[in-house]
């Protein structure tokens, strides 16, 4: 089910709110129906696929038990987090590694043609973490019932944020937390408002320019290619980070704190200070669960950029079975090398400069991310360095005169980018004024009201 | 505003410290939850009332509109609510084809469901639509070789999103029409008499083309490539294994599911380019043995006949009865109706074979007119 959809809005987030409250004197039975009802969520799309979640949630869960109780716990972790990534690597890579082997001409061409589960890296990633969390002690879950809550919850099943048990087991077995608090259902609806209009208004728009350049990306010029990366750098913020937000309203009227995953990314002064800003769980994961096991900053230079490199790779790599990303990774992984090195030398940018060296890094990298093939994304990097022959100026003065809502969101997105507040922002000011019950509302009626040319949000692919 | 690195945030930080009671917020929500819940019902409102796309009845207290761009959002609606005996469904090149026509030749009331570029899913959905509705007395299935590429499921990009929900008799789905701002502007504008998009009002000729183009060998030969011909138009290979896999699919249940309507499966007059095209690109041998393939699938169903309107040489070499290799003149959607009522040109296995050699012979005879040959 996607949260911009009217079955989402209209029935499904209503009726599990009235539920999960109509049970908050029996807080087990809360619990219950907000794992029923997260699995509802899930199937809606693909019935199929929900006992494959419910398989990974019952072995993980065992997993875990194993790994507390067993003296040879590092052998069962190992066995855990292996088959977690066996199963990502049947539905998600598989067919990658053999159509690779085939282009290589190591084997016949042939594919398993599985459907990608949704959510399957998110919910895959959660768990791996808990068992790692567990082995470690930092982690300990006996409730069948809050553990599958924990995975379940539908605000973060499809997309993340990635959480982490130690920040929202309490949070689920606090009885408290089963009872209405006005004050967080109002903060939940202002920021769900606020993500539908991020999504409706900002991202889906900027689709015609970003299709424009994507899908012609041999014979555009270099203007187009500029404008078609620009839009896609804005929608992809704006889909996910709308995304992000109906995500902690709606956690947020279950009285449910999730991470927060953006803080303006795109005004960082450096390519480390966006990687704390942008899709910040994922961030704390990798850093977490692999960067540091690896052995993060504590071995000499080369091991700490060999590090870095590899963990962006990982990082590219989780992101879709396909060349783009990981050479979309491996270029943000380069890029982190290179700012450690420069802060090595000891010298500094003046602020603009590095402000503008890091969003054009991040604009063209964003190329290699959404283009079909990386021979796309060089032509279209080539387009964007001048070397391609098409003159366009007038076509892309015909695509932006034929498309005002595109280029009206490309505008006002620049806007909401660099001079407003971002939504944690505005929770934190959100002092339940008349004014922000009003543009609420009306956020959420004119979004409704658009919704019926439905587009999938983009991080559902990964 | 720009920012250095700092620590990451871990989670989302609650609202200002709370100087107000939980009064204030639960107004604050009943005003969102109110206002929002009100606009929208009344938006419902107008458009189930207005009804601009005759989802619940065929429209009356205003002239109908009928929106070529929003067709498919159209038709289901005249599919549930248009009083018929006799359906026919086509892809483009039947829209042409006026109500009436059909009902003088088959018997009425009839209604024309051709939506341009309709693919074999796409038909199973209108047939179940149909059927859903109403028994009709006869359907007319017009084939397009086209609509049985890809897997059963696959439709053309370009005919853009089928609403479903619009196809099926579930009001629960429905809100993608009665909370669309599209459908509310379309109800505006019928409310307040003003012409939005470009529409038909002619309930017998919903989706007529046929008067607003040329029909001469000219504009058939307009930008064609008679080396390439399929340069022009980008239609996709087919494969025998998935033409098959589709007909048993989308089309063979409903045939065998009702066996009190009667069924003609018409393959139509396409021009002798066409087949030209076909034979380009290795297509000649797969459409064939894919017309041999449903002549058996349906030779047991007695409520199911073939209609070959393929091998009519005096239709398909007469390049001035088409816009296009494909698109032929309304007087040919009318000729292939009254022929197909009528039980003319009815073929089993055998005949199937027959209107094969017919058509490859006169391929081979055909030579086509020169670009210069223009009138």
């Amino acid at each position: 089910m996607l949260f911009n959809s009217y079955e989402y809005l209209i029935y499904f987030l209503p009726a599990a709110v009235l539920g999960f409250f109509a049970f908050g004197e029996r807080p087990r039975w809360a619990v219950r129906w907000l794992v029923a009802a997260s699995l509802f969520f899930y199937g809606w799309w693909n019935p199929a696929h929900l006992p494959l979640i419910v398989a990974s949630i019952a072995g993980n869960f065992w997993f875990a038990h194993r790994v507390q109780r067993s003296p040879h716990r590092h052998r069962w972790v190992v066995t855990g987090v292996a088959a977690n990534l066996a199963l990502l690597g049947v539905f998600k890579y598989a067919d990658f590694i053999l159509r690779t082997l085939a282009q290589t001409g190591l084997m016949d061409p042939v594919e398993l043609g599985l459907a990608l589960p949704l959510g399957i890296s998110f919910f895959t990633f959660t768990q791996i973490a808990f068992l790692v969390d567990v082995s470690r002690d930092k982690a300990t879950e006996p409730s069948f019932d809050n553990y599958a809550l924990f995975v379940t919850f539908f605000p973060h099943l499809l997309a993340g944020p990635i959480i982490h048990h130690s920040e929202m087991m309490p949070q689920f077995q606090s009885t408290a937390n089963k009872r209405v608090d006005w004050r967080n259902v109002a903060a939940g609806l202002f920021l769900l408002s606020i993500g539908l209009a991020k999504k409706v208004f900002l991202a889906d728009p900027l689709v015609p320019l970003v299709s424009a350049g994507f899908d012609h990306a041999t014979t555009i010029g270099t203007l187009q290619a500029w404008l078609s990366a620009l839009a896609y750098t804005l929608q992809i913020y704006f889909d996910f980070s709308g995304y992000t937000d109906m995500a902690l309203g709606a956690a947020l009227i279950f009285n449910i704190r999730l991470p927060i995953n953006f803080d303006s990314p795109y005004r960082s002064l450096d390519l480390r200070a966006f990687w704390h800003r942008w899709h910040m769980t994922l961030s704390r994961f990798l850093r977490e669960y692999v960067y540091v096991p690896l052995g993060g900053n504590r071995a000499g230079e080369t091991r700490v950029l060999a590090n870095l490199l590899l963990t962006f790779l990982l990082g590219g790599l989780w992101h879709g079975a396909a060349w783009t990303f990981v050479c979309w990774g491996a270029l943000h992984g380069l890029g982190l090398c290179a700012v450690r090195l420069w802060r090595g030398t000891g010298r500094t940018l003046p602020a603009p400069v590095a402000w503008a060296v890091t969003f054009l890094f991040v604009v063209v990298t964003w190329v290699f991310f959404r283009a079909h093939s990386l021979g796309d994304a060089w032509a279209i990097v080539r387009a964007m360095a001048g070397l391609s022959s098409s003159a366009d100026w007038a076509s892309v003065r015909a695509l932006v005169g034929g498309n005002t809502a595109a280029a009206s969101a490309l505008a006002a997105g620049m806007l909401v980018v660099f001079q407003r507040s971002n939504s944690n922002a505005l929770v934190r000011s959100f002092a339940g004024s008349w004014m922000t019950a009003v543009a609420a509302a009306a956020a959420l009626t004119l979004a409704v009201l658009q919704l019926s040319t439905v587009a999938p949000f983009l991080y559902f692919n990964f | 505003m720009i920012v250095r690195a700092t620590d990451v945030p871990a989670a989302l930080e609650p609202p200002v410290p709370d100087r107000r009671g939980p009064v204030h917020w639960r107004r604050w929500c009943a005003a969102v939850l109110a206002a929002t819940g009100a606009t929208l019902a009344a938006v419902g409102a107008i458009n189930a009332a207005v009804d601009p796309f005759q989802q619940y009845r065929v429209a009356a207290s205003h002239a109908p509109r009928f929106y070529a761009l929003h067709h498919r959002w159209i038709n289901p609606g005249i599919a549930k609510h248009a009083p018929y005996q006799t359906a026919l469904i086509g892809s483009s090149i039947m829209e042409s084809t006026r109500n009436a026509w059909i009902a003088d030749a088959c018997g009425g009331p009839a209604v024309n469901l051709s939506m341009p570029a309709i693919s074999a899913a796409e038909i199973r959905t209108l047939l179940d639509t149909v059927f859903a509705a109403r028994a009709p007395r006869r359907v007319v299935i017009v084939l397009d070789f086209n609509a049985f590429a890809g897997t059963p499921d696959e439709r053309q990009d370009s005919a853009g999103p089928l609403p479903t929900y619009l196809y099926d008799r579930n009001p629960f789905n429905d809100l993608p029409y009665l909370l669309s701002g599209t459908v509310l502007k379309k109800s505006i504008a019928i409310l307040a008499g003003r012409r939005d998009e470009s529409f038909r009002s002619d309930v017998d000729a919903p989706w007529f083309w046929g008067d607003r183009y040329r029909f001469a060998t000219s504009e058939v030969l307009k930008g064609l490539d008679p080396d390439d011909i399929n340069a022009r138009f980008r239609q996709p290979a087919r494969a025998l294994a998935g033409m098959q896999a589709s007909f048993e699919h989308n089309i063979e249940p409903t045939l065998k599911s009702h066996p009190k309507t009667e069924f003609d499966l018409v393959w139509p007059p396409y021009s002798m380019f066409v087949w030209r095209d076909f034979a380009q690109r290795r297509q000649l041998d797969v459409t064939f043995d894919f017309k041999r393939y449903v002549a058996r699938a349906v030779g047991g169903l007695k409520n199911v006949a073939i209609v070959d309107l393929q091998p009519h040489a005096e239709i398909t070499t007469d390049l001035d009865l088409y816009m296009d290799i494909y698109h032929f003149a309304p007087q040919v959607n009318r000729w292939m109706i009254e022929r197909t009522c009528a039980g003319l040109d009815r073929v089993d296995a055998a005949g199937a074979a027959d209107a094969e050699q017919r058509l490859r012979a006169e391929l081979a005879r055909w030579r086509p007119p020169a670009t210069t040959d223009t009138r």
